[in-house]
C-alpha cells in the first residue's frame, strides 16, 4: 500500500516528539510553516490528545518465561564474536545499521522497530555465509529485514521501492526482496516476534515504582537510552533482559524516586546482579557521553528528506506540545549545564 | 510439497485457500493453508508472516492449532512445462494439524437441518473453559488475537477438543504507547473500543470477542449481528444500555463517539434464557464497556461458572 496521509500520522510514535522538539527550538522556520499547516492539524487534535488505555503488565510467570526464550532471539557473544574478530564485515554491517535508523526514521517507526530490524540481521550473519566480496548483499538484507518488520509490526506498510529511500547505492526489485524475505524467514526458522528489551522495560519500570505506573517521561528517556545501545556492537553481550533490567534501574534512579539497593534486590531475581552492575555502569558511560552524540544524531534524523519527512515533522512538533515529554526535553534544554551536574552526581553516586 | 496428497478444498483463511491432505509417509491428515507469494506483489503477505511467527511463539499449548512446518515451493504452470525456461510462481504453504470442524458449522449443525437442539450444558462449559486456556496463554505470551470468532475455532467432535486458529490478524503488544490498527476483529464480535476508534486496545478487544462466542453457544446465534459499525454499535447499546462516563470513562472522548439515544440496559439473562445464574455473571463480566474492567481470560478460569467442569481432563 502506498504512503497517504494517514500514512504519516498513523505511524506517528511518541518519543519521537522529543527528537524534534529539540530541533524546532533551534530553528525558526518551522513556525512559519507551522502557520500554514495549522488549521489543517486542529481537526485531529483529539486523535493525538488520547491517552492510552493501561496495558497489561507481563505477569511474573510470563516474565520469566520470556526470559527463558530471550535466548532463542539474541545474537549474542557469537555474533560479538564475529564481529570482533573480522569474520563479520564490521564496517558494513555499521552501514546497514545506519541506513536502517535513517529509515526508520524517515517513516516515523517506533524505536523498537530498529531493535527488531537489527535482531534478525544480527541472527542473520551469525546463521548464514553471506557471499563474500559482493557489497550489495549486506544492503539487500538490510532492506529485506526492514520490510519483514514492517509488515510484522507496523500498521501500514510502505511499497518496497519507497522502502529504500536514503542514500542506498543500490536499488532492489521486488521480486529480489521477496526471494532475501524468504531466505531471512527460513535462517530464522519464522521465529520473527524479536524479544527486545522493549519486552522487559515496563514491567521492570512498574516493579521498581512499587507497582506503580512509572512517568511518561522516564519511559521515554528509557526509549531513547534503549535505542542508543543499538548502534554500537558493545551491548550485544548483554541479553534484552539486562539491558531492559539496567535502563530501568539506571532512569529511576536518575529521578531519585526509587531505592537502588532495594530496585537491585529485585532485579537480579530476574538478571545476574554482575551483569546487571556491569550493564549499568555502560549505560551511565553511554548517557554521559550523549549530549554530543545527541545532537549529531538529532540533526541527521530530523531532516526532512521528501514531503512526507516534511509532514512528519510537522506532526512531531505538533504532538510534542500535548506531550509530558515535551516538557521535559525543554527543560532539559534549558538548563544544560544543571542537566549534566545532575548526571555527573548521579554517576558519582553509583560509582560508591 | 511430494509429501502430501492434497484431498479437498476444506475453506478459506485470513489470505488463502485450505485443504486436507494427507501425509503420505504418516498417512495423518493436515491442513494446508496456501498462500501465492505473487512476483507484482510485496514479497511474503504480513499476515502469513505474522501468523507464523505467533504460532512459533505459542506453540506449546494444546489449544492453539499445531503449526507442522512451512513449506515453498516454486509451481511450474501446466502450459509451461515443456518451456526449458519456465517461469516459476512461489506458493507457501502453511502445514497446520487437521480438525475435523469448526465451532460455527457446529453451532449451525444444531440450529437447522435434520436435528435442531441446544449444545449440551457441559459441552459449552468445556468448550468455553478451552477458549479460555488458549486466550490466557496467547495474553500471557504478550499476543492479541484480534479476530476470535467461531469460524477461526476448530474443533475435534469426537474427542470434544477446541483450539484456536488463524492468527493471521494476531499482533504482540510489548510496548506501551503504540497505536493499532483500527479495523480488526470481525464486525458482530469486535468490541466497542474498537468500534468508536480506539487505537489503543487492548487484551479486552479478545474477551469481548470471547463473551459474544460463549452467548452464541447458549442461543446458537450470534447476539450482536450488526451490518456496519453504526449498527454494531445501536446493537450493542440497546441491549447492554448506551454507556456514559459514569460506567466506562472516557468514552466519550473516543474518536468515533457521537450522541446517540440513550437506551437503558436490558436484562442480559433474558437473551441467554437456559444459561444459569453463574454463566450469565461470568457472560456479564466478558462485556463490561469498560475495557479495564472486563473479566482476564486467566481469571474467568477461576470462575464459579466452572466449578461443576471435572478439570483434570485439561
Amino acid at each position: 500500500m502506498a504512503p497517504s496521509f494517514d500514512f504519516a500520522s498513523s505511524l506517528l510514535c511518541t518519543e519521537d516528539s522529543a527528537v524534534f522538539d529539540e530541533s524546532h527550538n533551534n530553528g525558526g522556520t518551522m513556525m512559519s510553516m507551522m502557520g500554514v499547516y495549522e488549521d489543517t492539524w486542529s481537526p485531529r487534535k483529539r486523535h493525538f490528545d488520547e491517552e492510552p488505555d493501561e496495558l497489561p503488565l507481563l505477569s511474573d510467570e510470563s516474565l520469566a518465561m520470556m526470559v527463558e526464550k530471550e535466548c532463542q532471539h539474541w545474537p549474542g557473544l557469537r555474533c560479538l564474536n564475529k564481529l570482533q574478530t573480522g569474520d563479520l564485515d564490521f564496517g558494513a554491517r555499521m552501514e546497514a545499521v545506519d541506513w536502517i535508523l535513517k529509515v526508520r526514521s524517515h517513516f516515523g517507526y517506533c524505536s523498537r522497530s530498529s531493535l527488531v530490524i537489527q535482531n534478525y540481521l544480527d541472527r542473520f550473519l551469525c546463521a548464514y555465509e553471506l557471499p563474500k566480496g559482493r557489497v550489495w548483499t549486506m544492503q539487500l538484507l538490510a532492506v529485506a529485514c526492514l520490510s519483514l518488520a514492517a509488515k510484522l509490526d507496523e500498521t501500514e506498510v510502505p511499497l518496497s521501492l519507497d522502502l529504500q529511500v536514503g542514500e542506498s547505492k543500490f536499488l532492489f526489485e521486488a521480486k529480489t526482496i521477496q526471494r532475501m524475505e524468504l531466505l531471512v524467514l527460513s535462517t530464522l526458522k519464522w521465529r520473527m516476534q524479536a524479544i527486545t528489551p522493549f519486552t522487559f522495560l515496563d514491567y521492570f519500570l512498574c516493579k521498581i515504582n512499587d507497582d506503580q505506573s512509572p512517568l511518561r517521561s522516564s519511559i521515554m528517556r528509557s526509549i531513547q537510552l534503549i535505542s542508543s545501545t543499538a548502534r554500537g556492537i558493545d551491548f550485544l553481550e548483554f541479553k534484552p533482559s539486562e539491558i531492559a533490567a539496567a535502563v530501568a534501574m539506571y532512569v529511576m534512579g536518575e529521578t531519585q524516586t526509587v531505592d537502588t539497593g532495594k530496585a537491585t534486590s529485585f532485579l537480579i531475581q530476574h538478571v545476574e546482579k554482575e551483569r546487571l552492575l556491569k550493564c549499568v555502569k555502560m549505560i551511565q558511560e553511554l548517557s554521559c557521553n550523549s549530549g554530543s552524540a545527541k545532537d549529531s544524531s538529532a540533526s541527521v534524523t530530523c531532516l526532512p528528506q521528501s514531503p512526507i519527512g516534511v509532514l512528519d515533522a510537522l506532526c512531531f512538533s505538533y504532538k510534542s506540545d500535548d506531550t509530558n515529554a515535551g516538557s521535559s526535553v525543554n527543560s532539559s534544554h534549558n538548563s544544560p549545564v544543571a542537566k549534566r551536574r545532575k548526571l555527573n552526581k548521579t554517576c558519582g553516586a553509583d560509582l560508591l | 510439497m511430494e509429501k502430501y496428497e492434497k484431498l479437498e478444498k476444506v475453506g478459506e483463511g485470513t489470505y488463502g485457500k485450505v485443504y486436507k491432505a494427507r501425509e503420505k509417509a504418516s498417512g495423518s491428515l493436515v491442513a494446508l493453508k496456501k498462500t501465492r507469494l505473487e512476483m507484482d506483489e510485496e514479497g511474503v503477505p504480513p499476515t502469513a508472516l505474522r501468523e507464523v511467527s505467533l504460532l512459533q511463539l505459542l506453540s506449546q499449548s494444546i489449544y492453539i492449532v499445531r503449526l507442522l512446518s512451512v513449506e515453498h515451493v516454486d509451481k511450474v504452470p501446466k502450459s509451461q512445462k515443456s518451456s526449458s525456461n519456465p517461469l516459476t510462481k512461489p506458493i507457501l504453504y502453511l502445514v497446520f494439524e487437521y480438525l475435523d470442524t469448526d465451532l460455527k458449522k457446529f453451532i449451525d449443525s444444531h440450529r437447522k437441518g435434520p436435528n435442531p437442539r441446544p449444545l449440551p450444558p457441559p459441552l459449552i462449559q468445556s468448550f468455553l473453559f478451552q477458549l479460555c486456556k488458549g486466550v490466557a496463554h496467547c495474553h500471557s505470551h504478550g499476543v492479541l488475537h484480534r479476530d476470535l470468532k467461531p469460524q477461526n475455532l476448530l474443533l475435534d467432535q469426537h474427542k470434544g477438543i477446541l483450539k484456536i486458529a488463524d492468527l493471521g490478524l494476531g499482533r504482540a503488544f510489548t510496548v506501551p504507547l503504540k497505536s493499532y490498527t483500527h479495523e480488526i476483529v470481525t464486525l458482530w464480535y469486535r468490541a466497542p473500543e474498537v468500534l468508536l476508534g480506539s487505537t489503543h486496545y487492548s487484551t479486552g478487544v479478545d474477551i469481548w470477542s470471547v463473551g459474544c462466542i460463549f452467548a452464541e453457544m447458549v442461543r446458537r446465534q450470534a447476539l450482536f449481528p450488526g451490518d456496519s459499525e453504526f449498527q454494531q454499535l445501536i446493537h450493542i447499546f440497546k441491549m447492554l444500555g448506551t454507556p456514559t462516563e459514569e460506567n466506562w470513562p472516557g468514552v466519550t472522548s473516543l474518536r468515533d463517539w457521537h450522541v446517540y439515544p440513550r437506551w437503558e440496559p436490558q436484562s442480559l439473562a433474558k437473551n441467554v434464557p437456559s444459561l444459569g445464574p453463574d454463566g450469565v455473571d461470568l457472560l456479564s463480566k466478558m462485556l463490561k464497556y469498560n475495557p479495564s474492567e472486563r473479566i482476564s481470560a486467566k481469571a474467568a478460569l477461576d470462575h464459579p461458572y466452572f466449578d461443576s467442569l471435572d478439570k483434570s481432563q485439561f
